[in-house]
Order: C-alpha cells, then structure tokens, then sequence
C-alpha cells in the first residue's frame, strides 16, 4: 500500500498523537478512574459487587436489561425480514422512499423520536384517540410508561441497524439460486426457510450484536418510555450518582454493563471481523439480484410485502406526526390539528430559554465539529504511515468511543472534570462530543484515504512538491468529500447528544436536547415539539447538504 | 439403468413474449423429440435464453401453448413442472454441501431417507463425484460444480432437462472434456435436453437438433449436417462456420464454404472462375487460410499445403474457382 517514498518524503506518523491523546484523557483515563472506583475509593473491596448481587433490586434491573434487550433484538429481526425483503424486491423508485423511511428516521435525534412516540402513545394521546374516537376501545389502553413502550420505542431507535444488512444481505442473494430451488420443486415457504434464511443470517445477526450491544446500554428512551418495573442499567447508574451519590455502585454497574458489552463484541469480531460493523453488507458477490417481481409474488410473499410496508409505515410515522402537530395552534397536542399556525415556532424564538439553549448546542458543537475533524483526519491520514502490523489495533483504539455505552462515558468524564471546573461550560462537553464523534470522522477519511491513489501523491512529490504542497493541492481536494461526511456525522452525533448533557451540563449551560428532554419527562408542551419539528428539519437539511456536495465531487 | 427413457417430447408452439415495445419471442413455434438433444443457437439478444425461461416458467407469456408429453404446463407454476435446470452460473447452494444440494429436490418431493441416499449416490456416481458429499461448492473447482448442478438437475427424473450455457464459464479444453462426458451421459440417460448456446462449435458437436435464432424468431431447424450443408438463408450459413457468398446475375445467391474453394492450378477444374487479389496468407496448422478481395468483397479459401504446387504470397493475382456441387443455393438474399 503504502511505499517506501511516500513514508521518506512526508511527515512521520505523529498525525495519530492528537488523537491518541485526546482519547487517552477525556475518554479512556475517566473511564478506567470510573472503574477502579467499583472496587473502593480507599482499600480494594468487592462490597459494591456483593451489593449488586444481594439486593433484589438490582438483581431485577440486571434481568430487566438482558430480557428487553433480548426482546428489542428479536422485535428488531422480525419486522426488519419483511420489509428489507421488500426493499430487496421493488424497482429503484420505490426503493428510494424506502429507504427513506428507514434512513430518515436514522438519522433523525433519537430524543425528537422518543419525544413522538410519547404523543402518539400516551393514554391521552393520538393513537388512543384515534382508537376511543372510532370505538374500537371503549377505554384508552396504556401503551406507555410500561414495557410495551419501551418495546415500541427501542425497537424503533435500533430497527434501522437490522435492515440495512439484511437488505444488502438479500440484495447479494443470487437470483438463479432461487430459481434453482424452485425448479427443483421448492414452494415459497420452504425456499424461504431453506435458502434465503440462511444466506441472510449472517448479515442478521450482525446487525443483531449491534442492536444488542446498544440496547444494553440504553438510556434516553427507556427511562422516558418505560415504568419503574423497566428500569435498566443505564438508568440505575445515573440514580446512584445524581440522587445517591454512591459512586462505587455505579461504577460496579458500569463494570457489569462495560464487560457484558465487550464480551458481545469480542464474540462479534470473532464471528463476523471488526470491518463488518463498520460497512454491514452482502458477500457482494456478482450476478443478477435476487428480485421476484410482484405479478408473481405468492399469497406469503404478497403478506410479506403488507407487513413489510406496515414496518416502513412504524418507522418514518413519528417524523410524519411531529410537523403537522408543531404547526397546530392550541396548547393541546392534537393530530391532525385543528387549526394551523406558527405560534409554537414563534414561542421557541421569542423565549430566552430556548434561544439559549440552541446557542449552547451550537457552540457544543462547534467544538466538537472542529476537534474531531482536525484530529480525525490527521490520525486517518498518518494511519497509512504506520507499519502495517500495528494498524489494526490502532484502528480499534480509535474506534473504542463507538464500543463502549455513552452513559460510562458521561459518568467517567463527569467525575474526571468536576474537579477542573470544566462542568457546565461549552468546552468540557464540546471535548465529550468531540470523542463521541472522532471515530465517525476518523472512519469516513480513512476510506476516502485508502480510495485515494498514492501514485499522484508520489508524481506531485517527484514534480517538486513539498509534503504540506503535496497536501493542499492534490491529496485534501481528493479526501474533502470524506472530510466533509465526517463532518455531518460530527455535527448529529454533538448536536443529538443527551447523555453526555445530563452529567456536563448545568442550568445555565444546558443544550437544546438536554432541554427538551427534561420536558419530556416533566410534561410535553408544543414548544417541544416544535424544537423536535426544527431539529428534524436541521437534520434533512445536514444531510441533504452532504448529499450534494458528494454529488458534486463525483 | 435408473436414468434411461426418461425423455418426453416437447410441444412450442406460438410463443409470444414481449417486454413493452420489444418482442423478445415472436410467434415461437418447435417441437422437440423424445430424447432428443436439441440446442437453441443464437446471438446474445436472439431470443434463446428468454425462450429457456419460459419453457422452465419463470417468464410467464403472452401467447401460445407449452406441452411437456402430453401435459399442458402453461399453468403449471414452476415448482410443480418437473423440470431439471442447469444454469450458467451452476447456482449451487453456497450454504449446503454437495450431499445436500443433489439430495434438495428429492426433499422436496418428500423422498424416503433410504431411497434418497440411494439415489443421490447413483447421481453423483453418475458424473464422477463420488466421494465429495461432504464438500461445499466453493471448495469445488468450476468442472466439478457444473457436474454437481447435472446431478442435481436429473436426480430427480425431469421429465426434461434444460441447459443455459452451462459450459460458458469454463476454459477451452475443459470445455471440450465436458462436451464428450455431456454426450456419452446424454447416451446413457435419453433425456430430453434442450440446450442454450451462442457457440456455434459446440451445438455442432453436441447436438441432434440445431434451432437458429434471430430476433425472437426461429430461423431454421435441423440436423447439424443441415445446417451446414442446406442452410435456408446467408443468416444460418454465416452463423454456423464460414462461408464466401456469390450471387448471379438473375439475383439469387448461393454460398461456398471456404474448403471448397480452390485456388491457382487446382481452380482449373472447376465449373465457376473468378480473378482475386491476395491480401493475407495465414498458416492455421491443417493448412493455410487465404485471404483474397474481389473488388470490395472479401473472400476466404482453406487450402491443404500438400495439394497446392505453389504457395501464394499476399498481394499476388490469383485465380479461384469452386465446382457447381459445392455450393449451397440460399433461398433469400436476407
């Protein structure tokens, strides 16, 4: 890859230290101190652990996690088979909406989503409405506040990790195996069973460990969605800190929910290798795609593709709720609204609160934007300088901040800033986000690095270009497309972000998120939806921008 | 034998098969023998593979009657038609081993255990493969999963066996091995087989029965001495070897093969002269092709070393001529 030229003629591979030290101070320092505390600020001691395993409480939030991450992970596979098989099998026009309905929503902050489903759910809410008003139900049915709504939400926030491989996994499906089997006398359910259930469970379960591995993690969505009886591990972490100080708790907590985490992921690297969570697809074997055509579907395949575009319809349905409501014109939420207006907007602007707010996430994230742009780029540009042998694990070095829950994250770096005063200014969570979103970064610039051919790199040197020449002029015009993603992934990651909020934020500093969700758990007000109208809109925006300037490029 | 007398006749007739303004079959009318071997011969475009698909259904038509023996399928879904298939890509199972991939259809026919191992061992046995049940297609090489995909097309007694270019993916000699081991097993089995190709060479080798055709039509039917020696049109005569066409001054036309086109003394004998130019002498090993222009025509000769006194060199005038036996009248100028 790499030649001996290029490695003479440039800069060594100090481009990786920015990186590698933002990373070893705000990320993996805190976290390890967060660790060490489970076993005794003062002597070792395992009596946190004991505490964990005798008392009953935290016995049930222990189950609680692994059963509704179970659940979510199994709820996330089924409704994800139908519906990436119907993306798999229409024509491009209407893949494209398709994927819209699964992409927009990914993309769409997790707390906006939430905030939708808590409306349409809740016992006065749209749904039940819908369902009192057309007498279905004779009494609104508690579809929140329980573990039902913490299903529905979950499996909502994660489904989109599930289709996407499942629908490359079926794409990659060669068409003439199908044929084959039928010629050889297979009927719909037994070709499904027999050949397309296996050639797509590897992408599945894939996506499967990564839905896994955040759900047991999980924060924001069920300590707004769930009851008391939903309590999971994230939620008993914060308890301990903010409302008992017991800090070594939360910490053993830390530690049950940290190794539990690695250990699926270790499994997962050893099954599937570290590059398929990063790029989850096919076997991207050649040939004709796999695509019945719908004239020839079968009654299984036509209730397929029903239950496939109900799932489509679950997933964009809280983005299609939140705008019309945001435009309705009384203090209570109603869909469809009787009457429009920009009140709520007008409310969000002329209300310091909130102003001050989206001004906070702003500068968040403009912190955060610049870090891990600068840093993320540097050390996925020295990465190619390095002896090939040590690549690997610098690579999983710098992608850890994906890996581990936010939630330790936040607690490590709370009890590692306090003490420097960077609680409750832009600086301390903007270097927060900047970890979180460093791994984004440095991950798109790496494939645009690797895409980039090292031949022009050494023609412009042996031209008479200096390295830092070299790289303004030939090699940064090549990369900006990946530079320029990486960005709008930095920009989300900061701008959605909660967790890290909750702990490094005050009164004064708080962000629009951090915000909105302590709304959201005291009482939903249209202000709030209208934040929620305006990030979605920021949201399409973002992309749409990324969209086009990597058109151009092309 | 298990396999023998398997074949059943096969009834087309009046296919139509269109995809928006394209007529990818146009009024397809064959029949094919019990037992036969016929190969449909064509261009990429010609309607060949789409007419395969449809016999197999998984094209539905437009118009016209498909009979398998004396069984309408037209209806039938593909699953019921009992049918073998070999497709180009092989399109073996990737996730199930060779056992498994033959034994598959007797699955689905609900086959007891003892009989199908029975018989997925005679199958295998059959193409050579005994001893690999265990493997998974991608440990095979290209050969052995194309024998692989026949077991498993005719494991389960097809009433027919349908073949679409199986032997494209596979190198020149290999190519050859397998045509002789398709023939002797075609011997040995009497299968109805009908057989997609665009290479001329091996329809001729393999086949009882060519089918040409063009544009969705059938061109001309028959044996591959028919085709090669009574060629209906310059169409069939171009596609199936070489040929140098002349035409008369009442119009019609009429085709010579270039081995019996004969060149300097030899040309003497024959009923038909012309004066051409040597443009090009090439040694092909049984003997020397000349290239020769006649005006702005461009025509070609064989011609055997050990015969010709003297050896032309490019650019030389030269006279040829070829006996009025050799030549193949052509019914249109198409």
């Amino acid at each position: 890859m790499t030649t001996t030229v290029a490695r003479k003629s440039a800069a060594p591979a100090l481009g990786l230290l920015p990186l590698g030290l933002l990373l070893l101070v705000f990320f993996i320092w805190p976290v390890v101190t967060l660790l060490g505390l489970s076993f005794g600020q003062d002597g070792f001691t395992l009596e946190h652990y004991r505490h964990l395993v005798d008392v009953p409480v935290y016995r049930a939030v222990l189950v609680n996690t692994f059963t509704i991450s179970a659940m979510v992970t199994a709820l996330c596979v089924l409704l994800s088979y139908p519906l990436a098989y119907l993306m798999a099998t229409v024509s491009p026009r209407v893949l494209r909406l398709l994927l819209l309905a699964v992409v927009l929503p990914f993309w769409t902050s997790a707390l906006v989503r939430t905030t939708a489903w808590i409306v349409i759910l809740q016992r006065n809410g749209v749904l039940n409405e819908i369902l009192v008003g057309s007498s279905l139900l004779s009494q609104p049915l508690p579809f929140v506040y329980n573990l039902s709504g913490v299903l529905i939400g979950m499996t909502h926030v994660l489904m989109p990790f599930v289709v996407l491989p499942l629908f490359a996994a079926f794409r990659s499906v060669d068409r003439s195996v199908v044929q084959a089997a039928e010629s050889l006398g297979a009927g719909p359910v037994r070709i499904f069973f027999k050949i397309l259930l296996p050639l797509t469970a590897p992408g599945v379960l894939a996506g499967a460990t990564i839905v896994f591995m955040n759900s047991i993690g999980y924060y924001i969505t069920p300590s707004l969605m769930g009851g008391p009886g939903q309590t999971m591990i994230a939620q008993m972490i914060d308890f301990n800190i903010s409302k008992q100080l017991n800090w070594g708790l939360a910490s053993a907590l830390a530690v049950v929910l940290l190794v539990s985490t690695l250990i699926v992921f270790f499994l997962f690297q050893k099954v599937f290798g570290l590059d398929r969570l990063m790029a989850p697809g096919g076997s991207g074997r050649a040939g004709e795609s796999f695509a019945g055509k719908a004239k020839q579907r079968s009654m299984g395949g036509r209730a397929t593709v029903v239950a496939g575009i109900l799932v489509a319809v679950f997933l964009i349905l809280p983005i299609l709720f939140v705008f019309p409501m945001s435009l309705g014109a009384s203090p209570f939420l109603r869909f469809p609204p009787e009457e429009y207006s920009l009140t709520w907007y007008r409310n969000f602007f002329s209300n310091a609160k909130w102003l001050t707010a989206l001004l906070n996430s702003l500068k968040v994230a403009a912190i955060a934007v610049t870090l891990s742009i600068a840093f993320g780029t540097a050390a996925a540009i020295a990465l190619n300088r390095v002896d090939s042998r040590f690549r690997k694990a610098i690579e999983t070095y710098f992608l850890l901040p994906m890996i581990i829950p936010t939630i330790i994250v936040g607690v490590g770096l709370f009890y590692f800033l306090a003490p420097f005063g960077l609680i409750g200014g832009a600086l301390g969570l903007g270097l927060g986000h900047a970890v979180l979103a460093s791994p984004y970064v440095f991950l798109t610039v790496r494939a645009a690095v690797q895409g980039f051919d090292t031949n022009l790199e050494q023609a412009a040197v042996g031209l008479g270009a200096s390295w830092p020449m070299m790289f303004r002029r030939v090699m940064l015009p090549a990369i900006a497309p990946g530079i320029a993603a990486g960005a709008v992934f930095a920009f989300i990651t900061s701008f959605d972000d909660v967790v890290l909020a909750i702990f490094l934020t005050n009164v004064r500093s708080r962000t629009l998120p951090k915000l909105m969700y302590e709304g959201v758990a005291h009482e939903i007000d249209p202000t709030i939806i209208a934040a929620s109208g305006l990030i979605i809109l920021l949201t399409v925006f973002t992309l749409g921008l990324n969209m086009i300037l990597t058109r151009r490029s092309q | 034998m298990t396999f023998s007398s398997l074949g059943k006749p096969v009834g087309i007739s009046g296919i139509v098969k269109t995809y928006g303004a394209l007529r990818a079959l146009d009024d397809v009318t064959l029949n094919v023998g019990a037992g036969e071997f016929c190969s449909l011969l064509g261009a990429s475009g010609s309607g060949k593979t789409t007419l395969l698909k449809v016999i197999a259904g998984f094209e539905p038509v437009d118009a016209g009657h498909l009979k398998v023996g004396e069984r309408d399928i037209g209806k039938v879904p593909v699953s019921k038609r009992n049918i073998g298939m070999v497709f180009q890509n092989y399109a073996l199972f990737p996730h199930m081993s060779v056992f498994d991939n033959v034994a598959f259809g007797l699955e689905t026919r609900q086959t007891p255990r003892s009989e199908l191992r029975e018989r997925v061992g005679e199958a295998l046995a059959m193409v050579g493969l005994t001893g690999y049940e265990e493997r998974l297609p991608k440990q095979l090489s290209g050969g052995q999963q194309q024998r692989v995909a026949l077991a498993r097309a005719l494991v389960i007694r097809p009433d027919i066996l349908l073949m679409d270019e199986p032997l494209g993916a596979l190198d020149k000699n290999l190519k050859q091995s397998i045509q002789l081991q398709l023939k002797a097993l075609h011997r040995q089995v009497g299968i109805t087989v009908i057989y997609v190709t665009h290479d001329q060479e091996e329809a001729l080798n393999l086949s009882d029965r060519i089918v040409v055709m063009d544009a969705g039509r059938v061109i001309q039917t028959g044996t591959p001495q028919d085709l090669y020696f009574k060629p209906t049109n310059r169409f069939v005569a171009g596609f199936l070897g070489d040929c140098n066409f002349f035409s008369r001054e009442d119009g019609s036309s009429h085709a010579v093969r270039p081995e019996h086109l004969k060149v300097g003394s030899l040309a003497q004998d024959c009923e038909n002269r012309l004066q051409a130019t040597v443009t090009d002498v090439i040694f092909i090993g049984t003997g020397l092709r000349l290239v020769m222009s006649i005006g702005d025509e461009t025509v070609m000769a064989i011609a055997d070393m050990r015969q010709q006194s003297e050896i032309p060199s490019a650019g030389s005038k030269i006279s040829i001529g070829y006996r009025t036996e050799d030549t193949l009248p052509l019914a249109s100028a198409q």
